[in-house]
């Protein structure tokens, strides 16, 4: 390994793990002075960048015990891109295991749906579907179209009811509100539009719709599934919906040519 | 959106955070420019939105805090890939980062940090600042860094490892004022050789900032007024090097838009003044 390298290494460690450090040279100051402004400015960043992106949770749990989660987090799971908006991918599963936050059952839950907006609001840009050309798909092509769905969008699955949860703690929310945690399981489906990221419950068969669709399926296929379990799901209301939310944005070339 | 302006203008800008996005897009403020932090407009959505606004009214220059020249391992090709995008989408009239690492290759201190002034190490930079050159199809302005400690294996300073940089790989020097003063006080920098060892040509902007004191220790937090000290530095360097773009930084407690222009309008006087006695 190149010298400076093993420098670097070393500064990187000091900073991480605590670690102490041979190479650097101590200015008018002590250096461990020098690494200690590195290690606040290390974890600084990391919990603003927590706190920035699961604004619910830290309502949820207070702001001392999130700074406390945040801390045991930084140390069991570091950084591993120099994009700090990309930090804190997985809160969710951290929770999971986080003896102190058994009490809460849905955390998890409700940060994997925090971080599906996270995930929303940097999404990249698209331009919702052309309805003229949908509208002038044969009717005998129709079946065999593959629509694909907004980037921004993710459906996250709860058995808590986390997109009542995640609307009481949105601002300008009341304060005081009553959400019964054994109401059941809820599906978000989480979107953007208008640059404004949205949460909203689906019912079973319009998430297996569009989980049928995510994967790939066909118009057919994906509505041929969903009849199967749920008789009464009327396709068209939903397809005209969805279009105009942008949570469909396009349908594959194939059928656009054909 | 308007034709690119490759160039800022040599006026003074200020760094244009979420807090005052409203503010400017209704005031429309007299500013040479504004600069953002590259980071926070990856990909899509509202704040590049706001971005591709202000960019109608100001040239944009993009810094960016997160590509670690430095870093030993690979440059992090997607995070170059989205810079690229974003330059794309905003056509900034400068493209900056700073001379640091970020990345061990097994985590990433999101933070500046500084390394060793060696040859591997500059040419290990020069070739990853050609890269980024290349993919973006500009020149990148590199900024010097505020340092907290220096290395015992440096061969070189790093104003003079900042001027073989930009020999070798064409880029521009972005001058923080600021973090020099900060690395004078901390590390012993003398200010003068640093900027006597910047060729004046290849300096393309100035940063000015306020920083506060922790345990004896300057930091650089960008949190205050440019103080007394820099400004004399500030003078200094309009009389070796020359007038450049300037930009007021404030990230911290940030103050109202008002006081952002004052000190940019201090910038801006200071540069005339210095014009009027060339002339």
């Amino acid at each position: 390994m190149t010298a400076w390298f093993e420098d670097v290494l070393e500064f990187g460690n000091a900073i991480r793990n605590n670690d102490a450090m041979s190479g650097g040279i101590g200015p008018n100051y002590p250096i461990g002075t020098a690494l200690e402004i590195y290690r606040n400015n290390y974890r600084g960043n990391l919990q603003g960048a927590l706190g920035l992106a699961y604004p619910v949770i830290r309502q949820l749990v207070g702001d001392e015990f999130f700074r406390m989660m945040a801390i045991m987090h930084i140390e069991s799971r570091p950084s591993k891109s120099g994009n700090l908006h990309d930090y804190g991918a997985e809160l969710s599963k951290f929770l999971a295991s986080f003896p102190n936050a058994q009490e809460l059952p849905y955390l998890p839950e409700i940060a994997k749906l925090e971080w599906a907006c996270h995930m929303a609001y940097f999404a990249a840009d698209i331009e919702p579907i052309d309805i003229v050309l949908l509208a002038s798909i044969a009717p005998e092509n129709q079946d065999r179209l593959r629509f694909l769905l907004n980037p921004a969008c993710r459906i996250v699955r709860s058995s808590f009811p986390i997109v009542d949860i995640w609307q009481a703690h949105q601002p300008g929310m009341p304060e005081d509100f009553l959400i019964d945690l054994d109401s059941g399981p809820q599906i978000a489906l989480v979107n953007r539009r208008n640059d404004v990221v949205r949460v909203e419950a689906l019912s079973l068969p319009e998430s297996a719709w569009l989980e049928e669709i995510e994967s790939g399926a066909t118009l057919w296929d994906a509505t041929a599934v969903v009849l199967e379990n749920h008789p009464d799901f009327d396709l068209e209301s939903h397809l005209v919906n969805w279009i105009e939310q942008e949570i469909l944005v396009d349908f594959d070339h194939e059928a656009k040519e054909n | 959106m308007q034709p690119a302006s490759h160039f800022l203008p040599v006026r003074a800008g200020i760094g244009l955070r979420a807090q005052h996005y409203e503010q400017v897009l209704e005031m429309l403020p007299p500013l040479g420019w504004v600069e953002v932090h590259s980071e926070n407009f990856f990909e899509g959505g509202a704040a590049l939105h706001t971005l591709i606004k202000v960019r109608e009214n100001y040239p944009v220059s993009l810094h960016g805090v997160g590509m670690g020249l430095a870093s030993p391992g690979p440059i992090d090709h997607q995070h170059l890939s989205a810079l690229k995008r974003l330059c794309d989408r905003v056509q900034p009239a400068a493209v900056s980062e700073h001379l640091c690492w970020n990345s061990t290759g097994e985590f990433v201190v999101n933070d500046l940090l500084p390394f060793p002034y060696t040859r591997a190490s500059l040419s290990h930079v020069s070739v990853r600042v050609e890269q980024v050159q290349e993919k973006i199809g500009r020149r990148l302005l590199i900024e010097n860094l505020s340092s907290y400690l220096s290395f015992a294996r440096s061969e070189m300073s790093e104003g003079e490892f900042l001027a073989e940089l930009a020999k070798s790989t064409g880029c521009g020097i972005l001058f923080d004022v600021n973090n020099l003063y900060v690395n004078s006080k901390n590390l012993g920098v003398d200010p003068e050789s640093f900027i006597r060892a910047l060729p004046s040509n290849a300096v393309m902007e100035y940063h000015l900032a306020g920083h506060s004191v922790r345990d004896g220790c300057l930091v650089d937090t960008h949190s205050d007024r440019v103080c007394n000290e820099v400004w004399d530095l500030y003078r200094l360097a309009l009389q070796q090097v020359g007038n450049r773009p300037t930009l007021i930084e404030w990230d911290n407690d940030t103050p109202d838009l008002s006081v952002l222009l004052e000190e940019a309008g201090i910038a801006q006087s200071h540069m005339e003044h210095r014009h009027d006695s060339m002339v």
